[in-house]
């Protein structure tokens, strides 16, 4: 430790200061968590309370010089009314929930077969970080090359045998959001994998060890002591997923940009058109807040079932 | 054990099987690059083709590529620095405060981390606009500080209480001042937390895509921006989006291959 015995020197001043130590440490904590606190109000909390002010307000700046005008809370009535809108808001639902479960199920497949302590586990590993690093924007890019009907490496065959219609599935208003869901499944399964594979290795060996001395098959070992032990981290890939699901924007914006018609849209991408391409600030504050609201009940939700789950769990 | 072998084997044909899923559009990518345009854009699909840097070549007369990468290390580097200044020391306080609100705040913190960009991006974008840092690095690294900053301090706020309180209060007794306390004794402990949260700011800012698009202009724009912007332009093939590309993800990808140990110890302390 770089730190000598300098007390005989430090003594004095600790005195000449005038306040007690415990009083000074509380100063030196609070003077070091301030800058933080300051700069989120300010630049995080002051823009949202600015954005849930105009969300009361008609206010577009490319439409009467920018004024604004107090609506109450129509801006919040033309999101169920406006049917893209309320398209917008049943896809992200749709979207969220489909895109998470899958991820889900193929996560925890994925970091079962990985939990066997080798090499080659290893490297695999490794390689599955890929997926996670690589920019949103290149994988959108990437998928949408891959399934363009006329070059794409997936999408001329898939045209040419007609598995799907002649101008693809990005461009079909049943399928394209579907395939905008495999994609999102496809770069953060990883994630969650990874994710859970880390809970699994802090999982006490010796509770394992003794459920198959016990005889507990596999599957029995796997529902009755892995998963129970397993729900915290459970919880934790789930809520960081829905999270980010729910504010998908790159990957629909770069392949489909929530077309063809309503099909792919979602409420971020939605959000971001009406604020900041057709500058509709009023409304596009409302469809943010929105968005916040469902996060937080989503959020709300998942731990109301998870303590459930838990509570379940240790009756057993 | 003969099972056993049977066992392992299925599981790594599986992974080999799900590993492809994920090698064949990233290699498709990046062999897209060093195809001529015809030969991308023959249909049906060829498998073969003859090698060539000339995607490399246009992306240099089409761009300008250095400057595209120096506003994405900039804008990535400038939010890394200020989130961990700002969020390593708030994240010690709150681990080591005995305030019952310190729980409070630090859950503020981790609160801000889930609100969508979209609520704050408009009003910040008019705020911008109005004190003429449109268009500068200086609006995307501000406001994608807040969420960084956020995600540090929460980070750095589990590395910090999971650190016993013993040492510090030994230095302190030993006469060490309370900023050294931190500094010198605390700080060189979660070296591997500050590690994982800067891979983790640096890759959030290198990908976002979102906040630069509309924040920043031509000169200033980052290399994920220019990737979909050029898209659409007569002169762009797959080929030159692919070469782009490398430039884009490369960086990022080897730094989480070399350190995916930071990497997955961030993932599990950091997020929860």
């Amino acid at each position: 430790m770089a730190t000598t015995s300098v007390g005989s020197i430090d003594f004095p001043q600790r005195k000449a200061s005038g306040l007690r130590f415990t009083d000074r440490r509380k100063l030196f904590l609070v003077a070091l968590a301030l800058p933080a606190v300051v700069y989120v109000v300010l630049v995080a909390l002051w823009p949202l309370a600015q954005g849930i002010w105009y969300s009361f307000f008609d206010y577009n700046l490319l439409r009467g010089g920018g004024r604004r005008t107090f609506v109450g809370l129509a801006n919040y009535a033309e999101l169920w009314t406006d049917s893209t809108a309320r398209r917008a808001l049943i896809n992200t639902f749709a979207f969220t929930f489909a895109a998470v479960a899958l991820e889900f199920i193929f996560g925890l497949c994925l970091a079962l077969l990985l939990w066997r302590e080798s090499r080659f586990n290893r490297i695999c590993l490794a390689f599955l970080l890929i997926p996670v690093t690589i920019t949103p924007v290149v994988v959108g890019l990437i998928f949408r090359a891959l399934l363009a009907v006329d070059y794409g490496f997936f999408g001329y065959y898939l045209a040419e045998w007609g598995i799907s219609g002649p101008r693809g599935f990005l461009a079909s208003t049943t399928s394209a959001l579907p395939v905008v869901i495999l994609i999102d499944v496809w770069e953060w399964t990883p994630l969650v994998a990874l994710i859970l594979l880390a809970g699994l290795k802090s999982l006490p060996g010796d509770i394992l060890e003794a459920a198959s001395a016990d005889g507990a098959t596999a599957l029995q070992r796997f529902r009755l002591v892995v998963l129970p032990l397993l729900l915290p981290t459970v919880f934790l890939a789930l809520v960081l997923r829905v999270m980010d699901a729910f504010r998908v924007f790159d990957i629909i914006f770069v392949t489909t940009g929530g077309g063809p018609g309503d099909a792919t849209n979602s409420l971020m991408v939605y959000g971001v058109k009406q604020g900041l391409q057709f500058f509709n600030i009023g409304f596009a504050s409302a469809i943010g807040n929105v968005t916040i609201l469902c996060i937080a009940l989503l959020c709300a939700v998942f731990t109301l079932l998870i303590r459930r789950a838990d509570v379940r769990a240790n009756e057993q | 054990m003969k099972a056993r072998t049977r066992q392992i084997a299925i599981e790594r044909t599986t992974l080999v099987v799900i590993l492809a899923l994920y090698m064949i559009p990233v290699l498709w990518l990046v062999s897209t690059a060093y195809k001529p345009p015809r030969e991308i854009f023959s249909s049906p699909p060829s498998f073969s083709f003859s090698p060539t840097l000339f995607n490399f070549e246009r992306i240099f007369q089409l761009f300008d590529v250095w400057q595209l990468l120096k506003s994405s290390i900039v804008m990535s580097l400038g939010t890394t620095v200020l989130s961990l200044l700002l969020g390593v020391p708030a994240g010690y306080a709150l681990a080591r405060s005995k305030s019952r609100y310190a729980i409070v705040v630090a859950y503020f913190f981790l609160a801000i981390r889930t609100v969508p960009i979209i609520a704050t991006l408009i009003p910040f974008y008019l705020m911008m606009r109005d004190i003429g840092l449109l268009g500068t690095w200086w609006a995307v690294i501000l406001i994608n500080t807040t969420l960084n900053c956020a995600f540090v301090t929460w980070m750095m706020f589990s590395y910090f209480r999971a650190l016993p309180r013993d040492m510090e209060e030994a230095a302190l007794t030993d006469g060490c001042t309370l900023w050294g306390a931190f500094y010198r004794v605390a700080l060189p402990t979660v070296v591997p937390g500050i590690i994982a949260s800067a891979l983790f700011c640096i890759m959030f800012s290198w990908n976002d895509f979102l906040t630069p698009m509309f924040l920043t202009n031509s000169d200033t724009k980052p290399l994920s921006v220019a990737l979909l912007a050029s898209f659409g332009t007569k002169d762009i093939t797959w080929g030159t989006l692919g070469a782009l590309a490398h430039f884009s993800t490369v960086p990022i990808v080897l730094m989480a291959l070399f350190l995916n140990r930071y990497f997955v110890q961030g993932l599990t302390k950091g997020v929860h």
